[in-house]
């Protein structure tokens, strides 16, 4: 006995708009209207031009602005996201990029910046540039520029707020997520492979 | 002021911390044990394990106080690993061992509060008492909630010591008695309340993201990432607890077919 055809039909529609449309994220806030992959050229950590737009176009990339002597949230993050990457399939892996931009150019030199990042994965991008230039770009995202606070430690330590967002652009060049801070491992590994099934525009 | 350990979210430091409401506990409990284990002493209690029970005090401190309350609070989830063995499993028997004479006969003989003391002491009773609370205090949900704040953390606390307390009573201490709580019963009683604790540092072991998320987004421990924070967690619940559990099984098995053989054992034909 074959299926009524409308009801084949349906099914056939339904099988094609699933195969189109990707699953959407469970976690983070949603971005209405999705924000676009910016284009913006700062120095990566090997000292040669790193233009963003080109570099990652079309592949998934986590964009997170930090400092390497923030205490909590950027190291929480940065290692929370590199964890759940880890466990992702290999192939997988190579279509995801993470990007940490300094918000303290002054005390992240290239190598610190390098070296910090080698702690969570060694494939991960660091970026420096101008303060000014950040701070622009940032406001450019819709996301608060940093802060410097006062010198509270001997040695003249201070401290930089900053967002504690990562914005997420998919293959189809845009942000639709921004995830905060608290996001927790188990929600990575359950929205990252959904956002690595967005299809490119 | 802070008066009991509670996850801060601040980066670690080793700057001691004093926690009033820690010492005031304390206080409490060392005047309580003290009288009753002088009274346990008074009543023939050995001087080992009178000691024993002033190190059992020692271990509740050392667990609740700086830097191992904080750590447990609200940085590692192997120090609260730790906690939970110290204040449940470890030092309630020892201070029960010190005072249970006086503990036994300060139990009602009759009345209310001798069916509230039954009750209580009820094997059964009791295990299921040990394993509600060490399920409730390690569901993710409940453990996120209250050890930010330090009423919830003082909670968490005051309840593995309560529920250490509860478990061990009918081991330990001789009254209420009952004739059916016999060696082999013991020892059945202690493997099978205990065995949910275990459930959990399983549990623990497997997972293949971090299951707390105080521990998870608190600000980063150098040694060790959250999720071998988590398996050390579950390591020191699993071994450390098998080894409490079961050395104390061993060596109540040994007393008890060391009875048992030396009841049936031939006896020598009196000597003229």
């Amino acid at each position: 006995m074959h299926p009524p055809r409308p009801l084949l039909l349906l099914g056939t529609v339904a099988l094609i708009l699933s195969a189109c449309s990707a699953p959407a994220p469970r976690h983070g806030a949603a971005l209405d209207p999705p924000v676009p992959r910016p284009s913006f050229t700062l120095t990566s950590t090997d000292g040669t031009p790193y233009d963003f737009a080109r570099a990652t176009r079309g592949r998934l990339t986590f964009l997170f602005f930090g400092y390497t002597n923030c205490p909590d949230i950027c190291p929480v993050t940065v290692a929370n996201v590199a964890a759940v990457l880890h466990k992702l399939p290999f192939e997988d892996q190579q279509r995801a990029t993470f990007v940490f931009v300094t918000t303290d150019p002054a005390r992240d030199t290239l190598p610190a910046l390098r070296a910090w990042l080698d702690h969570f994965d060694k494939g991960f991008v660091g970026l420096r540039g101008d303060i000014t230039q950040v701070d622009s770009l940032m406001g450019m995202l819709g996301i608060p520029p940093s802060i410097r606070g006062p010198a509270t430690g001997p040695k003249g330590q201070y401290e930089v707020g900053h967002a504690a967002a990562v914005l997420v652009f998919t293959a189809d060049n845009l942000a639709h997520v921004l995830y905060p801070f608290g996001t927790r491992q188990i929600d990575w590994a359950e929205d990252i492979p959904r956002l690595l099934k967005v299809r490119a525009r | 002021m802070q008066w009991w350990c509670s996850a801060s979210g601040k980066p670690w430091t080793w700057e001691p911390q004093f926690y009033p409401g820690v010492w005031l506990a304390m206080i409490v409990l060392i005047v309580a044990f003290g009288i009753l284990a002088r009274r346990g002493r008074a009543l023939g209690e050995s001087r080992l394990v009178f000691w024993s029970g002033w190190t059992a005090v020692g271990l509740v401190w050392q667990s609740l106080d700086w830097p191992l309350g904080p750590l447990a609070a609200g940085y590692l989830a192997s120090a609260h690993a730790l906690q939970f063995l110290t204040l449940a499993l470890v030092a309630p028997p020892l201070i029960l061992l010190a005072t249970r004479k006086p503990l036994a006969a300060a139990v009602p003989t009759a009345g209310r509060g001798r069916a509230v003391a039954m009750f209580l002491t009820q094997p059964i009773i009791a295990g299921v008492l040990f394993n509600l609370v060490t399920i409730a205090t390690h569901v993710p949900g409940v453990v996120d909630t209250l050890m930010p704040t330090q009423l919830g953390a003082f909670a968490i606390d005051l309840l593995w010591f309560s529920g250490g307390i509860v478990l061990w009573w009918p081991l330990v201490v001789p009254a209420p008695s009952r004739a059916w709580f016999g060696a082999p019963v013991r020892m059945l009683y202690l493997f099978f309340a205990t065995l949910v604790h275990t459930g959990i540092a399983m549990v623990m072991l497997v997972r293949e993201f971090p299951m707390y998320g105080i521990y998870e987004l608190a600000p980063p421990w150098e040694v060790w990432t959250p999720i071998e924070d988590q398996h050390l967690a579950g390591g020191v619940m699993e071994l450390a607890g098998a080894a409490v559990i079961f050395g104390i099984i061993t060596v109540m098995f040994f007393r008890w077919t060391g009875g048992v053989a030396g009841d049936n054992a031939p006896k020598a034909p009196p000597r003229d």
